[in-house]
């Protein structure tokens, strides 16, 4: 089948795109998948994550990728960040330094993902960025692959890649997934039918978890949430058909048409914040516990 | 009270990044038994660059599930901790005083979800 992508940015629509890919491709089975680029004017390079995703959900059921007709610009995008290079085309190396390359990993290669962000993450933004601002912001991704890790059960393992916007002073950062969904867990956790999006914002309240064994959780998603306002940031989720956005205190949900075959989050922080660090309140390590 | 023992989270972990749960959980199996022997512990977090919750809630938050409140404050202390971790820790530590107290039982018929609609 051909599937003819349109223009994706990290936005709505573009999530949107990429699970109503994965929904057309569905049933593809023994096959070829043909992205066709050619109506496709721009792509947000850590958007690679969530469609690299997808694009293993249908290499799994055994159907050859091919990716046709991707303009000049795109092409340069795609190959310095790595991400055609599973598909015939050589990378372009990053002479600006403005890539997070595209990288599939196993639940299980948690070493790996660490040095990839020890590696990676430095010289983003900096010295723009604070070096108060670069732990946070290490801290938080860790938070959510680990979440990956523990809830997701991806046999697909986790896709990321991320950009950095000089001009914008912003860095993103996607990790997605080819698991579950939040969905599922959140379902057989409180033994209810609740919707994508009701399960997301369940999941971003205070003490939230579905873990149910010895070592309690809750803690990282709100932690991640408060860094993000702090920050002037942006997080969006999207987890099967629900997508969450938050961003300068607002919060925008919807019920997408598709069903993205996982879950996606994309961490959008402000690398000119220098306050974040400074206004965290002080505490004693005697009043602790 | 027996001799204090320092758990140097660094050596233990091997690095400077206390970022899966699978390292807390090594650091609580250091931890619980010094409790239980009735020791002094000071956790260090010397030249640790990076904690993330879930760490914290399987090396700290679970002792929770095992010891008084009582009993970890007269036993535990941290150092070398920055700012921000100490305010994790601090999250971390009353999150699990709530989720023991609340802490159904699952020992019940695990409703697996049925269906795939909304």
């Amino acid at each position: 089948m051909i599937y003819y992508l349109p223009t994706i940015h990290s936005h709505h629509d573009g999530f949107e795109s990429m699970a109503n890919l994965a929904s057309e491709s569905k049933e593809l089975l023994f096959d070829k998948l043909e992205i066709d680029f050619s109506r496709c004017r721009f792509f947000d390079a850590n958007m690679a994550a969530p469609l690299a995703a997808v694009i293993a959900g249908v290499a799994d059921n055994l159907n050859s990728i091919e990716i046709v007709n991707i303009s000049t610009s795109i092409e340069r995008i795609l190959r310095k960040n790595r991400f055609l290079e599973n598909y015939g085309y050589t990378a372009l190396e990053d002479t600006n330094r403005t890539t997070i390359p595209f990288q599939r990993l196993q639940l299980s290669d948690g070493g790996r993902f660490e040095d990839y962000i020890q590696y990676h993450l430095k010289g983003k933004g900096i010295p723009d960025m604070s070096e108060g601002l670069g732990r946070i912001f290490k801290q938080s991704i860790f938070e959510v692959f680990q979440n990956v890790v523990i809830h997701s059960g991806s046999r697909l393992g986790v896709f990321v890649c991320g950009q950095f916007y000089p001009n914008l002073q912003r860095l993103d950062l996607t990790l997605a997934d080819g698991g579950v969904g939040m969905r599922t867990n959140v379902r057989n956790y409180l033994k209810q039918n609740v919707s994508s999006v009701e399960a997301i914002r369940w999941a971003l309240m205070q003490g939230h978890t579905t873990k149910t064994g010895s070592q309690p959780g809750g803690v990282g998603l709100t932690f991640l949430k408060e860094f993000i306002t702090s920050n002037e940031g942006k997080i969006q989720i999207v987890s099967r058909q629900g997508f969450y956005e938050f961003q300068s205190g607002k919060e925008e949900v919807f019920k997408m048409e598709s069903d993205y075959p996982g879950t996606v989050v994309n961490l959008e922080i402000n690398t000119a914040d220098t306050k974040t660090y400074r206004l965290m309140p002080e505490i004693s390590p005697e009043d602790i516990f | 009270m027996k001799k204090e023992v320092i758990v140097r989270v660094f050596d233990i972990v091997g690095g400077p990044l206390c970022v899966s749960a699978e390292d807390g959980q090594i650091i609580y199996e250091k931890i619980a038994p010094l409790i239980r022997q009735g020791h002094k512990i000071v956790v260090s977090f010397d030249r640790v660059e990076t904690i993330i919750s879930a760490f914290l809630n399987a090396a700290i938050g679970q002792l929770y599930g095992e010891f008084t409140e009582e009993q970890i404050r007269a036993s535990i202390s941290v150092r070398d901790m920055t700012n921000i971790d100490l305010s994790l820790l601090k999250r971390v530590v009353d999150n699990a005083k709530v989720y023991f107290k609340n802490k159904p039982s699952f020992d019940q018929a695990w409703k697996e979800e049925l269906g795939d609609e909304e």
